[in-house]
């Protein structure tokens, strides 16, 4: 498949549909980024609408539109999407292709990531946490990013991986710059990085096979009983290392941000420690209304959609957070409800690339949040957080969150 | 009453599992609904409608108890 990018000139857009829109751009002051996307809405902007910004990309607005794009690949492709457009690009696996290649890989990882292999990892996940939180009780305070957020999944990524606990700040290093930089020759000097890495590390699981994720993904044949492409591979384990931190990193610090300033959603969620329905439901309100990710597709060919003309290599951006509290969709939908009923929220996506890592995900947060809450006193945000510690694009977050407690030995002083 | 799954649209969130674990469950090669309950006792029928409901791929439906000689999907339940 060759699908060169061609810039569309935006002479296929109306006026009234062009809205200047920077997706990456948090302006000074606002200290959550999806309010950028929010406010598109308070404005009444069109629900659909295009930006000449970061190369130029539509965005939709209605959660109809947004689970109809996850769903038609036919004319919303997930091959070399991003934006703004860097080729080439590598064609993630299995993410980066669209149905049937697709299920080659998806097929592949499926297996390990369902339910079922997600309870075999429920003991690790709660060791993992605990681990790291019990020294951060007596201390009162911590940056909840450095911390924990960024350590936790990416701890996790090594264990699932087969790799040692060692190399926890080397990984961490190649995910921040990947995720952070904007300097394009750090940025390609980097993937370089960890596709070496990620070279090594099959190599050697060829040799040395464990019971590890890497070790499955270098050992499977295709249906032919042939290994897979070497590229394809490596492409896999660039989609996993990609994916599954930076993702958990800033739910985790949006979830822990709300707590943090609402003293009776924490005490919600304390009284139900041992109510996992309940705990559960909890989290997955704050799964609808903090969807940190804005996924983006590419328009396959020319044609007409929902009246809108859409031109073949159009970039459309689909804003998660957006969908997630689309009024027609959802009751009150600004009314964050720890016992919503009905919840059909998109923040894993729909369709056949819903997010394949959706259940350990959501696993992480809440053995995170049970084992934070079973450890550290009521907590809020410190007076002083560092200036512009937010960030817009793909995924939303923050790279600093300063939380405070008070403990045993600061209450007795 | 009856819960029907349609392993086309269903892509694995397993949230019917989450809320109703006593009819949902999953497999375990591409994790998608595997429905362990032919007729949903009554005091089951409120928690398999809001499972149903949770679906974000509205892949499972409900319908009442199919009739001898009914065609399979006849007889549903407004969702």
């Amino acid at each position: 498949m060759t699908l060169r990018f061609q810039p569309s000139p935006p002479d296929h857009v109306p006026a009234e549909r062009m809205v200047d829109f920077d997706m990456f751009h948090i302006p000074p002051g606002v200290t959550d980024p999806a309010e950028i996307w929010h406010d598109l809405v308070r404005r009444g902007v069109p629900e659909i609408f295009y930006t000449p910004r970061n190369g130029g990309h539509w965005v939709f607005l209605r959660y109809e539109d947004i689970v109809e794009a996850y769903r038609d690949y036919s004319i919303f492709s997930t091959y070399q999407t991003p934006v703004p457009p860097i080729e080439p690009y590598p064609v993630v696996q299995p993410q980066g292709v669209d149905p049937p290649e697709h299920n080659v890989f998806r097929k592949l990882l499926a297996p390990m990531f369902t339910p079922i292999a997600v309870r075999g990892m429920m003991g690790e996940l709660e060791r993992r946490a605990t681990i790291l939180i019990e020294p951060l009780a007596n201390r009162g305070e911590c940056d909840f990013i450095t911390d924990y957020a960024e350590r936790y999944p990416t701890g996790m990524f090594l264990y699932l991986f087969g790799l040692p606990e060692e190399r926890l700040d080397e990984f961490l290093a190649l995910a921040n710059t990947f995720f952070r930089s904007t300097d394009p020759d750090a940025r390609a000097r980097n993937i370089t990085e960890i596709y070496a890495e990620l070279d090594r590390l099959f190599r050697d699981k060829q040799r040395n096979p464990g019971d590890d994720i890497a070790s499955r993904i270098v050992a499977a044949r295709d249906e032919a009983g042939q290994p897979h492409a070497w590229e394809d591979i490596l492409n896999c384990g660039f989609l996993l290392f990609v994916a599954g931190l930076d993702t958990v990193t800033n739910t985790m610090a949006y979830v822990w941000r709300y707590l943090a300033t609402n003293p009776a959603a924490q005490r919600h969620f304390r009284e139900r420690l041992d109510d996992p329905d309940a705990f559960l439901r909890a989290i997955e309100e704050l799964m609808r209304i903090n969807a940190v990710s804005n996924l983006f597709r590419r328009v396959t060919h020319d044609c007409t959609y929902k009246g809108v003309q859409l031109r073949r290599n159009d970039r459309v951006v689909l804003p998660n957070t957006v969908a997630n509290r689309d009024p027609r969709v959802f009751k009150d939908p600004q009314v964050i409800d720890l016992d919503r009923e009905v919840n059909v929220h998109v923040t894993f996506g729909v369709g056949p690339h819903r997010c394949i890592g959706s259940m350990l995900a959501k696993r992480e947060v809440m053995v995170s949040l049970q084992q934070w809450l079973r450890r550290i006193p009521e907590f809020t945000l410190a007076e002083q957080q560092p200036e512009g510690a937010v960030f817009g694009g793909a995924v939303m977050g923050f790279t600093a969150l300063r939380l405070h407690w008070e403990t045993a030995a600061r209450a007795a002083a | 009453m009856r819960v029907i799954a349609n392993h086309q649209l269903c892509q694995g969130h397993a949230r019917c599992e989450d809320l109703c674990p006593e009819v949902f469950a999953t497999d375990a090669v591409e994790g998608k609904v595997v429905i362990v309950m032919d007729e949903i006792p009554a005091a089951l029928e409120d928690k398999v409608r809001l499972a149903v409901r949770n679906c974000p791929e509205g892949a499972l439906r409900v319908t009442r108890k199919a009739a001898a000689g009914d065609d399979a999907g006849r007889g549903e339940e407004p969702q």
